[in-house]
């Protein structure tokens, strides 16, 4: 099948417009034959990320430094920065950005300013080798000139390039692409990290995969049980929701009924984190917030079976959703306390609104002696939290407030062993599993509560929730959770 | 592992698909029944060692083995170290069968200039087993490819 391109697609492809543009082309008209599409669609926003720009990447000792810090995204640059006046689509109003990397630039020296450069006194130290520093700045500079934003942030979509409903996008970073589809009504494949480098040059992609309606349409019911949805409260039980929610679905699309009426970007933004690590259509149809589907008619496209499969998401699969993600067992003893070693919030990044509740949770309080407690956001929060004063509650406790990057895009391979990591981020505890860290899954209370005391303790609300159903009910009227309004609570 | 008598020892069996990634390959195949992630952390860059710990071909090197497996798993990275682990590393596998080859996995394989190939006329998990010589002639994408399986040894 051959692809109907505009007149100005075809010009780039016949090389009119330079030859980073033809280049590019080249390789989206090969991948739009793979995947039968008929025409391209114009982005509004491209989404990758900044390369590692060795000279000469094959050289053994640079090989080897690259085996540790790259992702294999970086060559991929290599030809078009190697063009004259290679220049992104922005006069196509295309914005291109990239997701969180390496460190915070600025602050790559700074001891303990984040996970690029940190010790943890007994165990050992970390820090990204100089020269992949240079070489990274190097790449983050050549895209600059580019035209590209380098905004590394993984939610651009909340403060710095917001997608309308219908508009066209490629991100290569998964749950930046599952709010686009849920939340904003946007189209986006989880873009493969390959063509959001070429169409990034083109300003256009061919129209495929989730830009399609009959890509998009629910294939199943998750239904959220009463219990949970008066419940669920904080940033961990919502991305422990989403966890539950996709491994129902088992991979399919899901229309998801019952939520709570109010959720706000904490609640969206940890549902649908569980894009990657939980399934691999960015979509999930959230009823009541899918601007594509006021209806379970409209979810299904038209096409909802009789009686579709249906699944039910309880308070129960939730707890266990929780004791799966905690790998690590209590210390022994009447105590059933796990020492942490770094409190890492902010997978995704997080809102202005999260780091401000993160410093009113930390003021007057210090974070324990040899505790790492890592504040991770996108650079307008960073600056607002700064100037407003919320940067420096955090900073004073003896927390780290950063931006630019993200604690899994650090070689966390290669940290310090047998170190315990503390996260309210489900896609961390799922695909960092393997790099070496023992994982505690919590709401952002017990977790800055586990940065204070040096140790995670589970709280009376875990405790009430953890009991088998029988006694939770017997007992509801009693427990300390109701009444106790507090952070992350309304 | 899945048993399968659809091929006797020595034997031929031809399969045709939809080439997503254009090209010829011959090699041994790999087969993994769970989803699959190119991405560094599944499958090692320099060494294309698999690590994923869930994987049926845990610890095997995918190099110059014909890989075949359901579909992707994971991040969208993995389009990207399947191209380095192809053309950087030359750890990369000779080319891809899958149930469905993933959009990231179309992308991975076609910068890695290695075919890939699904829809085929048989499920591919059951009827190719691991160590199974595969050829496949996919000249031109979208358009029809051939899998040719010959079962060497019980």
């Amino acid at each position: 099948m051959k692809m109907k391109l505009t007149g100005h697609q075809q010009e780039m492809l016949d090389g009119k417009h330079g030859e980073a543009k033809k280049f590019c082309m080249d390789k989206l008209v090969d991948f739009g034959k793979a995947v039968e599409a008929e025409e391209m669609v114009p982005l509004v926003l491209t989404l990758n990320g900044v390369p590692i720009w060795a000279k000469d990447r094959r050289e053994p000792g640079m090989a080897k430094k690259l085996e540790v810090y790259d992702l294999g995204h970086s060559a991929l640059y290599d030809p078009i920065f190697a063009m004259k006046d290679a220049k992104v689509a922005d006069h196509e109003c295309t914005k291109c950005g990239s997701d969180p990397y390496l460190m915070q630039l600025d602050k790559y020296n700074v001891k303990d300013a984040g996970p690029w450069n940190f010790e943890i006194p007994g165990k050992g130290s970390f820090k990204i080798d100089e020269e992949i520093h240079r070489a990274y700045q190097d790449g983050y500079n050549k895209m600059s000139e580019h035209g590209w934003l380098n905004w590394l942030s993984c939610t651009p979509y909340f403060n710095t390039c917001i997608p309308k409903m219908g508009e066209y996008c490629a991100s290569s970073e998964s749950s930046a692409a599952c709010y686009i589809n849920t939340i904003l009504g946007a189209r986006t494949n989880r873009e493969s990290a390959v063509n959001t480098v070429y169409c990034a040059y083109t300003g256009c992609l061919p129209k495929y995969g989730t830009h399609l309606d009959e890509n998009r349409a629910a294939q199943c019911i998750v239904e959220v049980d009463d219990e949970v949805r008066d419940n669920v409260k904080g940033a961990a039980d919502w991305a422990a929701l989403g966890a539950c929610i996709a491994e129902k679905a088992n991979n399919r699309i899901m229309a998801v009924l019952n939520l709570p009426r109010k959720m706000g970007p904490t609640a969206t933004k940890q549902i649908i984190s569980c894009a990657s690590p939980g399934m691999n259509d960015p979509i999930m149809h959230l009823m009541g917030y899918t601007p594509e589907s006021p209806t379970l008619e409209a979810a299904f496209k038209g096409k909802m079976p009789k009686n579709p499969e249906r699944y039910k998401v309880t308070i129960d699969d939730i707890v266990e959703m929780f004791r799966r993600l905690n790998n690590v067992v209590p210390a022994p003893g009447p105590e059933r306390a796990k020492p942490v070693d770094i409190v890492i919030m902010g997978c995704p990044h997080l809102t202005f609104e999260e780091v401000r509740e993160i410093a009113q949770m930390l003021k007057g309080k210090k974070v324990k002696a040899g505790v790492k407690l890592w504040v991770q956001t996108d650079t307008p929060s960073y600056h607002m939290a700064h100037h407003y004063g919320d940067a420096k509650i955090i900073e004073d406790a003896g927390g780290k407030i950063y931006h630019q990057t993200c604690m899994a895009m650090t070689p966390m391979r290669h940290y310090p062993a047998g170190l315990t990591v503390a996260t309210d981020s489900f896609k961390y505890c799922k695909l960092a599993s393997g790099f070496g860290q023992k994982w505690i899954f919590a709401n952002p209370d017990a977790l800055v509560n586990a940065a204070v005391t040096g140790v995670f303790t589970p709280t009376p609300r875990w405790d009430y929730w953890s009991k088998p159903r029988e006694m939770r009910q017997a007992n509801e009227k009693d427990q300390p959770l109701y009444g106790v309004p507090g952070p992350f609570m309304s | 592992m899945v048993q399968n008598s659809a091929v006797a020892t020595g034997e031929k069996i031809v399969l045709t698909g939809i080439a997503r990634s254009k090209g010829k390959a011959a090699g041994k195949a790999l087969v993994n029944r769970q989803r699959l992630s190119w991405a560094f952390a599944g499958v090692g860059n320099e060494d294309g060692v698999v690590l994923d710990p869930a994987a049926d071909i845990k610890g095997e090197c995918v190099k110059d083995r014909i890989v075949v497996y359901p579909t992707v798993y994971g991040s969208t990275s993995g389009a990207a170290s399947l191209y380095f682990k192809c053309k950087q590393s030359h750890h990369g596998p000779a080319a891809l069968i899958c149930q469905h080859v993933h959009w990231i996995d179309i992308g991975g394989a076609i910068a890695g200039e290695i075919p890939a190939v699904d829809t085929l006329d048989k499920d591919p998990i059951t009827t190719i087993k691991t160590g199974d010589w595969v050829e496949i002639d996919a000249p031109e994408v979208g358009e029809k490819a051939t899998v040719t399986i010959t079962r060497k040894q019980a």
